[in-house]
């Protein structure tokens, strides 16, 4: 399916309360456009409930359930034996934030995907707790400044690297699990359609930018989601079955500053800390593409100076 | 006492200029309090935020409903909210307008001080962050402080948090709003009608709060009622088209994270509906054959 081929109707309708540019309300409305009418929705804490429906009004035009943070894999699993039961074909599709998935709904959500439960559990991953006020979360880069990893004197932002979630959701052996970004639209147009053909658990990890807990101009959401992925920080690759094909190749790597240089919420990163992002980041990046082709090798020569903070950087965020 | 409340949109700065007035009252050897009133909205959503001002210790804690200045960042926010609400009768309104005075509507005959504040921020910081311009708005209009407290406080405050340099141009910007402020009466013409609640009796509520898609008083409830949100004012800039050039990529459509850009595929068009834009500029910045253009204003 291309971008063409979507249908019109708008499952997730205007109106809704979210920030200007909200990654994770782009997300979930070209999400439910490609499931189609057929679903139903469930979305603990988060963003996405607050913006989506604040009772009595709500944005889903499809059937939408809500409860507490931590049993989203609960929830869609007894969605979806209640559908079965009844003879219903509906698809049970579950949204939750990277800090319900990463941290507090883990639990959860592995034992769905132990059993096996035919449902799409999607998690939009905008790497904290943004809808409390940006709080760290087991998603949150290593460097990133969030409330509760202040910058200070002796240590300035999280002191510890994303969690990688993909090979532990992958370690359970279920049919499908893909990582996707809004930034490359058919890519993730075939994911979420593959993610619909298939049975079983499945796993869709999106990335979704948040503008206020980034500190990003609304207009660069998109932006800085194909930088991630050019970068490094973000890979595209699917898990079918347990073999893992890379999706998405990117050209030459970028390097990890000109992704952090774009946030305000990086601002404070040491020469130091950069290069020990920039680091972490191209491990991942052998990991990932080494076996698959292109690019070989990270070819970015780690320098001996990094500068954290520049001018252009000073202009965008203040010193 | 003098009392203050801040009518802002979220990410406008109205809990930051609530507490600079609060600082600069201090500075000049008053007490003051400065607080927000909190709900679950996002930026861009109207905020609330309160100041009160005394040459005695303050005791008093409860939300300010008689205020002796209203300050509104927004104008777009008069189309909703009764700003001048237990306004006193010798009260003030400072508000962030391109009209003059004279021209502003709200609903009641009132002293007004008006400044095109987005105009003056867009100037000096380059971002539509209107809490500073309309502090030396607040000041000539009202004279509560002096305008050299107010820019002291605001090199303190917002020095502090973001730099001195940023504290400097904020500064500025109250400055050239205080520059150009006009005093002058509003309008008394409209009634503004408070927007109906659906208030359901406990017998009334669905079982287990279930809602389905229906219609009462106070409007749309249930599934995809939403619709009847009306955004739009939370925009300062709005993207337009150019037809000749764009190839229907539907890129546009695609990343536009409201749904607002509405595609009409017999006729192979696109529509942006701008009853829900809140221009964020996504659809310009990726259009790639530069097509979208934002641009300030109503459309």
């Amino acid at each position: 399916m291309r971008i063409k081929d979507l249908p019109d109707e708008n499952l997730f309708v205007c109106g809704h309360t979210a920030c200007p540019g909200c990654g994770v309300a782009l997300s979930i409305r070209n999400a439910i456009r490609i499931l189609g009418k057929d679903t139903s929705v469930y979305v603990p804490a988060s963003c996405a409930v607050v913006f989506g429906s604040t009772y009595p009004y709500g944005a889903w035009k499809v059937p939408f359930f809500h409860t507490a943070f931590e049993n989203t894999g609960a929830c869609l699993a007894g969605m979806q034996a209640a559908f079965e039961k009844k003879g219903k074909k509906v698809i049970s599709v579950g949204f939750a934030g990277d800090g319900g998935t990463y941290d507090i709904g883990l639990q959860s959500m592995s034992g769905a995907a132990e059993r096996n439960d035919d449902v799409i559990y999607i998690c939009v991953d905008n790497e904290a707790y943004m809808n409390t006020g940006i709080q760290r979360s087991g998603g949150t880069p290593f460097g990133a400044w969030t409330t509760t990893t202040p910058v200070g004197s002796k240590i300035q932002g999280n002191r510890t690297f994303k969690k990688n979630l993909g090979e532990i959701v992958a370690a359970h052996d279920i049919p499908y699990y893909a990582t996707l970004s809004i930034g490359h639209p058919l890519d993730f147009i075939k994911k979420v359609e593959k993610a619909k053909s298939i049975k079983g658990f499945r796993f869709l990890h999106m990335f979704t930018p948040c503008v206020p807990g980034w500190k990003i101009d609304p207009a660069k959401t998109i932006a800085v989601t194909k930088l991630a992925v050019e970068s490094g920080m973000w890979t595209l690759y699917e898990v079918e079955n347990g073999e893992k094909k890379i999706t998405h190749k990117p050209g030459k790597m970028k390097s990890v500053k000109e992704y952090l240089i774009m946030q305000g919420r990086f601002r404070h990163m040491s020469p130091e800390d950069i290069k020990k992002l920039q680091g972490w980041v191209c491990r991942k990046w052998n990991l990932h593409y080494k076996e698959k082709g292109a690019p070989e090798i990270c070819e970015i020569e780690l320098p001996e100076e990094h500068h954290a903070v520049t001018e252009e950087h000073r202009e965008m965020h203040g010193p | 006492m003098f009392e203050l409340r801040f009518h802002g949109r979220g990410g406008q700065g109205a809990v930051m200029a609530a507490q600079t007035i609060a600082e600069a009252a201090v500075i000049e050897g008053n007490y003051a309090v400065a607080f927000p009133f909190f709900g679950a909205e996002r930026r861009g959503a109207p905020v609330l935020a309160f100041a009160r001002i005394d040459s005695k210790k303050i005791f008093s804690k409860t939300q300010v409903y008689t205020p002796d200045c209203e300050v509104v960042l927004d104008d777009s926010l008069l189309d909703t909210i009764d700003v001048v609400s237990g306004l006193k009768p010798d009260g003030i309104v400072v508000i962030n307008s391109k009209d003059k005075p004279e021209d502003i509507d709200l609903g009641k005959e009132i002293r007004t001080g008006a400044v095109d504040a987005t105009s003056v921020a867009l100037e000096i910081l380059k971002a539509p962050i209107t809490n500073t311009a309309i502090l030396g708005a607040l000041v000539k209009a009202t004279g509560i402080v002096k305008i050299e407290s107010i820019e002291e406080a605001i090199k303190r405050r917002f020095g502090e948090k973001l730099g001195a340099k940023v504290g400097e141009r904020n500064a500025l910007a109250a400055r050239t709003a205080y520059d150009r402020t006009v005093v002058g009466k509003s309008k008394g013409i409209k009634k503004l009608e408070t927007k109906k609640q659906w208030l359901p009796s406990y017998q009334e509520i669905p079982l287990g709060g279930v809602l389905v898609e229906s219609r009462t008083e106070a409007g749309l409830i249930g599934p995809g009622s939403f619709i009847e949100n009306k955004v739009f004012g939370w925009a300062t800039f709005r993207p337009v088209r150019d037809k000749e050039k764009c190839t229907m990529c539907l890129l546009c459509w695609f990343y536009c994270p409201e749904g607002t850009i509405v595609r009409i595929s017999d006729r192979g068009d696109l529509m942006t509906n701008y009853d829900y834009c809140k221009g964020c500029g996504i659809c310009a910045n990726e259009c790639p054959v530069d097509a979208i253009t934002m641009v300030r204003g109503k459309t």
